[in-house]
């Protein structure tokens, strides 16, 4: 598989009136095309920076970024889906998910329109269609905002908790809708989450993070059998990696 | 209908039932207040208990509007300050609302202007009164300028403030997309504090009536605001109080427009 992301000895400064906040300290690591790849770490570690710097919100203080063999970023090759859904609530299911190429103007404009009314029926939103976001479940209001994102086809997703405002049930379903959107659209993901089974049973690696300044402490491979990350629970595997990375990270809270 | 609440159970029944009692009983004290307040001044004025030099009645306003609108003179008056007023309402808001947006624009400029804008805000636009005349002279012009500068610190201070408000995390996602400033603010920043414009035409409402009477207090020769400075010279009552009837039924007949607007907006 081609390697479509690379950090390369990245560290970041946040620069306050105050201090100067040491936030990464010579990030490296590598993601291949169709991974699946969680980013885990105690609360406040910089997992949201490292996205930011993936998404060309924020330049590395030293070291490289390099997305799809360019160190330039080009965002259109970016997807990113937030915590909150987002949705815009003046504008309609259709009107949302449609926004990325109202803003860009893309040359290939009427493939992504259809892209984006096929997307709607596969994910059986397309009742939906134009009603606005209030009248939807939190659940539905994030795929809603999935779809936004998977329209533009951006060769690199990321997610930055996205399941987390939801309730325990409707995380593990939408879990598992976003893992089968994602592994039938072939679509390579990046996830920052603080929930330690939520990263075993959705990605293929793992990468830990130490207290800030950040450091890479573990990359875990992962090879779980079962078709949906609700069934990869099961694996006999499953609470072997979930003690591992458990002992990863408390031992970073006690050291801190 | 009858039929459709049949199928419910009795305690929907009830609960219906109540709502409307509730509704009637609202309704009902409404009127029952506005009747009320006028018989009694009626009678009390009737019978000399209240001077009606003093506190005019409803007899003698009818009779005062019947004079003045057989006389022609009250459409004339009530033209005039509507005219004004609606003129100072729409500069206000257009210009107000444009400078928001420069200042929302320009972070730098903004907190250039934060403490002249603090300040103009908080000075009484009456105390401009003497140099709004000697600058636009006396009539119109004047009444209009009052009417803007009352309206406009505080449209742009709201809409500022709501601007400011919107949501970082949708800005982030619109970032995230490749979009510039100018689309942030018209695919975002707009339409996202819509509800806060309307509130903003609510308040102009009440205050450029505010404005255009002040103006007319100040130099008019013709007005609603010029008949009531006008009656209370001469002692007339019944004049005062027959142009502040037309006064509030102008004012709410605007209010209901922008409410008009706020629900079709909101649908």
């Amino acid at each position: 598989m081609k390697e479509i992301l690379k950090f390369n000895d990245v560290s970041y400064f946040y620069q306050t009136k105050k201090d100067e906040i040491f936030a990464l300290d010579k990030i490296s690591f590598s993601v291949l095309e169709e991974d699946f790849v969680s980013i885990v770490g105690p609360s406040g570690c910089g997992k949201t920076t490292i996205l930011s710097l993936i998404a060309g919100l924020l330049k590395p203080s030293s070291g490289k970024v390099i997305l799809d063999g360019s160190e330039k970023i080009d965002t259109k090759k970016i997807g990113y889906m937030f915590q909150r859904d987002m949705l815009f609530d003046w504008r309609s299911v259709w009107k949302n998910i449609t926004l990325g190429i109202e803003l860009q103007k893309p040359d290939d404009k009427e493939r992504k329109l259809q892209l984006a009314d096929e997307l709607l029926k596969k994910y059986s939103l397309y009742n939906f269609k134009n009603k606005k976001p209030r009248e939807l479940s939190g659940g539905m209001r994030q795929r809603v905002a999935l779809i936004r994102t998977l329209v533009m086809e951006p060769k690199l997703l990321l997610l930055d908790e996205p399941f987390s405002a939801l309730d325990f049930q409707t995380r593990l379903t939408l879990c598992d809708d976003v893992y089968d959107i994602l592994k039938s659209e072939k679509k390579t993901a990046i996830l920052v989450t603080h929930d330690i089974s939520e990263a075993i049973s959705m990605s293929n690696k793992i990468i830990v993070l130490s207290s800030r300044p950040a450091k890479v402490k573990d990359e875990i491979k992962l090879n779980l059998s079962g078709e949906t990350p609700l069934k990869k629970r099961d694996d006999s595997s499953f609470r072997g990696y979930f003690d591992l990375i458990w002992r990863e990270l408390t031992n970073e809270e006690e050291n801190k | 209908m009858k039929k459709k609440i049949n199928n419910f159970s009795l305690s929907h029944q009830k609960y219906v039932k109540k709502l409307k009692k509730d509704k009637f009983l609202v309704i009902f004290f409404r009127i029952f207040i506005l009747v009320a307040f006028l018989g009694l001044w009626e009678l009390l004025t009737h019978f000399k208990i209240l001077d009606p030099f003093f506190v005019s009645s409803p007899s003698r306003i009818i009779a005062q509007l019947g004079e003045l609108i057989s006389a022609g003179t009250l459409f004339h008056h009530a033209r005039v300050t509507l005219y004004e007023t609606l003129i100072g309402f729409l500069i206000a808001t257009v210009l107000g609302y444009l400078i928001a947006v420069g200042l929302w624009w320009n972070e730098k400029v903004r907190k250039i202007f934060e403490p002249y804008i603090v300040v103009l805000n908080s000075l009484p636009k009456i105390a401009l009164g003497p140099v709004i005349i000697l600058w636009v002279g006396s009539g119109t012009n004047a009444i209009v300028l009052m009417c803007v500068l009352i309206c406009i610190v505080i449209t742009t201070m709201s809409m500022l403030s709501a601007f400011i408000a919107v949501d970082e995390g949708k800005i982030l996602l619109l970032k995230s997309m490749h979009a510039n400033k100018f689309q942030i603010l018209w695919k975002l920043v707009l339409p996202a504090t819509m509800p806060d414009f309307i509130s903003v035409l609510k308040i102009n409402v009440g205050m450029s009536w505010v404005g255009s009477i002040m103006g007319e207090y100040l130099t008019s020769r013709a007005g609603l605001g010029y008949l009531i400075v006008y009656g209370g010279q001469i002692f007339k009552i019944d004049l005062v109080m027959s142009a502040t009837f037309v006064l509030c039924i102008l004012a709410f007949a605007m209010y209901y427009l922008v409410s008009l607007l706020e629900r079709r907006y909101k649908k």
